[in-house]
């Protein structure tokens, strides 16, 4: 029983950075219908930009750690964004408009993604960062069950972001407008809707939140490199289709999903069957419910 | 002159549906476009409300002119917001996956700051009552004419004083085409210019003030309503002998 919660918990921990990356995937699929295959590098960025904000917080500032984390996440937060925005800007923006088909879009956002590793690469090196800490560690016990503030604080981060992201899309007229453009992108100016402006809040959302799981990621494992993002990217996409790409419940589900599948995979075997199993089992899914589980046949997305 | 189309000529990729196309919309009033399939009704309107390429044309030559103004480079967003100029188009397009109301309500995108928005969904649903009843409903699940209203509806919705209007009796009833004729005719009372395409010359001309008759890309005809229906060769080929 104690086993079982502590896996839960490790689960939601887990689960929540798979989530966290997959509301960005399913956010600009469910607008454009644009794989953002860029995007798992994009949390890569995120979570170097929080190293280099961290750092200098932290050591030129002199900051307390808990200042330095309430300036990290909304600076994190900003600059990851302008990286997505950017990236739509001069990669996605001028094919779009040039009525270029997806496939070249689709290889566009899989070469950014590698241009972002790779400048990386060149301008930092290879070398491993490691990430200064921001708070300090506690770990809780109760009833055998350990965890710690900040795996409580990951889950409360992925479950506010998935709220806030859900009231957006629901309730206001600029989540509305990304419904629409997902229907029919056409009649959306005959509204008087800008269309490139609910395009940009798509990225500037997604790529956002990427940022945050960065922090949060480094946070956790604190240990940076230039690959990072890519296997990770390409399970929180998984996760995604899973879910339903282009709904943002089912991007959350799926992220959960996978964690759990991890964990439990982990708990029963060598940990080195767990990518074997985990993905087995997505493919099943999606052997019995191709559209994922939140998925509709139709074009209606998020 | 509202509106002053002068000399258009506009293409889809090396195709030119429209050759030199010159007409205009006073203030106040209803005019019709009336024309056989492909004559480029639907591009005339595409090309005012500067929808992009690929599904709209670009054009080549001409001006299109309102209140004085070129609009050549106004997006199509501003033509809304800006000019309050509204294009209701063919074949509805109205967001299925939205509700009746949310459709609506993304109609004043652009007019978020204003404050009182009541009136103006009171206004269009006592002027379609169906709408009012079937608000929380997915859209693509109302009939045909039902989305035909909220089509007119969400258009009405963007605080437009001119309204384009793409075939909006297309797949009504002739009772509810006559209701919608009424409805139109009464918005015109209240002071909105109406551009109108309609497949239904006979219906579409009794509503109008003034016409022009469109004929693959040409304008062949023009004059007021009574004109119109009096010319035999307008009789012969639109308004079925
Ligand atoms: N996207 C497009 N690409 C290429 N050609 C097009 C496109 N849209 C329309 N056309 C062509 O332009 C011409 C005019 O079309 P348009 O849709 O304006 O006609 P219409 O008068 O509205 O006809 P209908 O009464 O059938 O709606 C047609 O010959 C059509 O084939
Ligand atoms: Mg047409």
């Amino acid at each position: 029983m104690e086993n079982l919660v502590q896996n839960i918990i490790n689960a939601l921990q887990w689960g929540s950075f798979y989530a966290l990356i997959a509301l960005g995937y399913t956010l600009v699929y469910g607008v454009l219908t644009l794989i953002n295959f860029a995007h798992g590098d994009v949390f890569m960025v995120g979570a170097y930009i929080a190293f280099f904000s961290a750092t200098f917080l932290l050591t030129t500032l002199g900051l307390p750690g808990w200042i330095a984390l309430a300036l990290c996440i909304p600076v994190t937060m900003i600059l990851t964004a302008m990286v997505g925005v950017t990236l739509e800007r001069i990669a996605y923006r001028p094919l779009r408009n040039k009525g270029a088909h997806r496939l070249y879009v689709v290889i566009t956002a899989l070469m950014c993604g590698l241009i972002l590793e790779h400048a990386n690469l060149a301008i930092f090196g290879a070398s491993r960062k490691a990430f200064p800490q921001l708070i300090a560690e506690h770990v809780y016990t109760i009833g055998g069950v350990t965890f710690t503030n900040l795996k409580i604080a990951v889950i409360a981060t992925a479950f506010l972001a998935f709220l806030f992201l859900h009231w957006m899309v629901t309730r206001t007229r600029v989540g509305m407008a990304m419904r629409a453009i997902s229907y029919d992108k056409f009649a959306v100016p005959l509204l008087g809707i800008p269309l490139d402006r609910i395009i940009v809040v798509t990225f500037i959302l997604g790529s956002g939140f990427a940022g945050l799981a960065g922090l949060l990621f480094a946070m956790s494992y604190p240990v940076l490199e230039p690959y990072m993002g890519a296997l990770i990217g390409w399970k929180a996409f998984i996760a995604a289709v899973v879910g339903g790409i282009g709904d943002i419940r089912g991007a959350f589900l799926g992220g959960f999903l996978l964690g759990a599948v991890e964990i439990m995979v982990v708990a029963f075997f060598p940990s080195t069957f767990r990518d074997l199993i985990a993905f087995t089992v997505l493919l099943l899914i999606l052997t019995w419910k191709p559209t994922g589980l939140f998925g509709i046949a139709k074009t209606t997305k998020i | 002159m509202l509106l002053s189309i002068e000399n258009l000529c506009v293409k889809y990729g090396n195709i030119q549906p429209l050759h030199g196309i010159t007409f205009h919309v006073n203030e106040g009033e209803i005019v019709t476009l009336i024309g056989a399939n492909g004559a480029g009704k639907t591009t005339i309107l595409y090309s005012i409300a500067r929808l992009p390429p690929p599904e709209a044309p670009r054009v080549i030559s001409g001006d299109i002119v309102f209140q004085g103004q070129s609009i050549l480079q106004t997006t199509p967003s501003d033509v809304v917001k800006n000019l309050h100029l509204a294009l209701s188009p063919e074949g509805r397009r109205i967001f299925g996956n939205l509700t009746v109301w949310e459709n609506l309500k993304l109609a004043t995108y652009a007019r978020a700051k204003e404050a009182d928005l009541g009136k103006e969904y009171d206004y269009v649903f006592t002027l379609f009552p169906r709408l009012k009843e079937r608000r929380n409903q997915r859209s693509e699940s109302l009939s045909g004419g039902e989305q035909q209203m909220l089509a007119v509806g969400r258009a009405l919705m963007t605080g437009c004083k001119t309204l384009l209007l793409d075939e909006p009796s297309m797949g009504l009833a002739p009772v509810l085409k006559y209701e919608l004729f009424r409805k139109l005719k009464q918005l015109n009372e209240e002071g909105m210019t109406i551009l109108l395409v309609e497949q239904n010359a006979n219906l579409a001309l009794h509503l109008a003030h003034r016409g022009y008759v469109l004929d693959t890309g040409t304008i062949v005809a023009a004059g007021t309503s009574a004109e119109l229906l009096g010319n035999p060769e307008v009789k012969k080929a639109y308004l079925g002998g």
